[in-house]
């Protein structure tokens, strides 16, 4: 972990650290690198990929419309809404 | 120095369900209130669990097979990071690690002749919400009802090198999913979107030049002409230098007829991708696999094949016909029942195509009941219904789809008139009342004899078999 990779890993995830937090990060993603460095010597050519921990799969739902909820209840918690529609701080300039 | 144009595609189709991907609300809102089909699931509300429509993985693997893809037995969903309100997870369920179906291949065909096109992968994903940016208040309206509905993203490798060869693609993958029934596919509507990412390198050359990807063009024109700007731009960089190319995303102004700069381009890795674990993998086992396969319908080449070798029609007709899988079932039905495909194809093509275009309703919107057809193919050519009135019960059962065309005939007094008396009546009648036509016809003006033919008709109300009028009118005109 460099400081370009953070602050390209701060950008992505709109943060902004404090020069502190910044070497906090740093510290500890070189840690788990060292650490990660075991698990990428091992020779993982022709194993297959595991999807999941546990032989399972999901269930599916057959392609039925229901309507369960009134917009309104949805809308309960909502800070602000209008006309039916929620409302956000505008997101383009 | 010579340039070539290499360009791959990101191909978004809606998928023709009836509720969302992973809940049961309605996938269709067009006239709908904002938010009105709408849940805790695709509202993104904590806690709510994803629950996989079954459909949405029968149509991508069905998409997949009739791209010739291979289908990945195992597929998996996984989380796409994603900040912006029109998904209020903050992600978007998608696959990465094991989309649904991979390694297709697509045969277009241009005025240089056929070509193949790679198909990378087939992931099925949920669409985002829409957005209305009030600039007077300062803030955006969200509306979720199209959050969640069903998606394929049909991923192109760079096979593709002009604007002709995206279009004979689009046009291709447009025709094999309607096929397939499994989307609209109409760009008009949505329900088929392109992105275009586009490089320019010197032609021979094995290096692939400064990729950018073209947003907002919604129709296979304004693709074309997006291309031909974006081809221009890049070569005029390169060769004068009048700007530096950087890997981008851009979107395309169709009024403008110009692409602007909106985003450096992300990389996979800025989207951090990981398996959702809300989402088991859906596993496809043989006799799910083998289903699908089985309902997959005959490709467009092999119908045009078959109308020519085993029906007899010609290479015209059968093109006609073979463009739509909904014409292709009405037609077959209609011969199977009519024994004839020569009046088949000519009603098809004369009457049904005519009529869905003076509704302005497009061929694969065809719900007539080839069955039905045949039945009035068999009361015309069984001289027990005129033409003209074939037509007129034709339109009934356009706008009905209980119509039965002999009860209808019945019903509605079309049933042609075997009575000779009648129609000897009708005509000494008509001779009686338009002398002036019968002097015309008997001094050489053979018109006269059509009009004449028109007046009995029109009080036979169509019900006479036409030669047997023009027998009968011709004996008693001479005779009168």
């Amino acid at each position: 972990m460099d400081k370009d990779t953070l602050r390209r890993l701060e950008m992505l995830n709109q943060l902004s650290l404090t020069e502190a937090q910044k070497e906090d990060v740093i510290a500890f993603f070189e840690k788990r690198d060292s650490e990660l460095s075991v698990l990428e010597a091992i020779d993982t050519e022709n194993t297959e990929r595991m999807v999941h921990v546990m032989p399972i799969m999901t269930v599916v739902r057959e392609d039925v419309v229901k309507k369960q909820f009134a917009r309104e209840e949805l809308q309960k918690g909502a800070p602000d809404t209008d006309e039916g529609y929620w409302c956000v701080p505008r997101v383009v300039e | 120095m010579r340039y070539e144009t290499v360009i791959g595609l990101e191909v978004h189709v809606e998928l023709a369900t009836k509720s969302k991907i992973f809940c049961s609300c309605s996938a269709h809102s067009y006239g709908s209130e904002p938010n009105e089909h709408v849940c805790p699931a695709c509202c993104g509300m904590p806690g709510m669990l994803p629950v996989v429509n079954k459909r949405v993985v029968d149509y991508g693997m069905k998409a997949g097979l009739m791209l010739n893809c291979d289908i990945n037995r195992t597929t998996t969903f996984d989380k796409k990071s994603y900040y912006y309100p029109d998904l209020p997870a903050a992600y978007q369920t998608t696959q990465w690690f094991a989309p649904v179906a991979v390694n297709g291949l697509v045969e277009i065909e241009t005025s240089k002749g056929k070509k193949n096109i790679r198909i990378k992968q087939i992931h099925m994903e949920e669409d985002a919400g829409k957005l209305v940016h009030d600039i007077m208040e300062d803030t955006t309206h969200v509306d979720f009802n199209r959050t969640s509905v069903p998606l394929i993203e049909i991923v192109s490798q760079p096979d593709l090198s002009s604007a002709e060869e995206v279009e004979a693609y689009l046009d291709r993958l447009k025709n094999l999913l309607r096929y397939a029934k499994v989307a609209e596919c109409e760009m008009a509507h949505g329900t088929m979107r392109c992105d275009v990412n586009l490089s320019v390198r010197p032609e021979g050359s094995d290096k692939l030049g400064v990729r950018t990807e073209m947003k907002n063009m919604n129709s296979i024109e304004a693709i074309k002409r997006a291309i031909d700007y974006e081809t221009a731009r890049h070569i005029d960089a390169i060769e004068n230098g009048t700007e530096v190319l950087v890997q981008e995303t851009r979107r395309w102004d169709d009024i403008k007829g110009k692409s602007y700069a909106m985003r450096t381009k992300e990389t996979a890795g800025d989207y951090r991708y990981f398996p959702d674990p809300n989402v088991m993998p859906v596993i496809i086992d043989d006799d799910w696999y083998e289903g699908i396969k089985a309902t997959l319908p005959e490709f467009p080449e092999v119908k045009r094949a078959k109308y020519i070798n085993e029906y007899g029609l010609s290479e015209y007709d059968a093109d006609r016909i073979a463009q739509s899988i909904a014409l292709c079932e009405c037609f077959e039905d209609a011969c199977a029942v009519s024994k004839s495909a020569k009046d088949a194809a000519n009603w098809m093509i004369s009457d049904v195509m005519k009529t869905l275009n003076n509704k302005q309703m497009t061929y694969d919107m065809l719900t007539l009941n080839g069955k039905k057809l045949g039945e009035l193919i068999l009361l015309v050519t069984g001289n027990k219904v005129s033409r003209a009135n074939g037509k007129k019960i034709l339109v009934a059962m356009f706008d009905d789809e209980t119509v039965n065309p002999e009860q209808y005939a019945e019903e509605n007094d079309l049933i042609l008139s075997d009575n000779t008396d009648l129609v000897k009546k009708v005509v000494g009648e008509v001779i009686a009342s338009d002398p002036k036509s019968v002097a015309d016809y008997k001094s050489g003006k053979e018109k006269a004899l059509m009009a004449l033919f028109g007046k009995c008709m029109k009080e036979l109300k169509g019900n006479c078999d036409p030669q047997t009028l023009r027998n009968i009118l011709t004996e008693e005109v001479n005779k009168a």
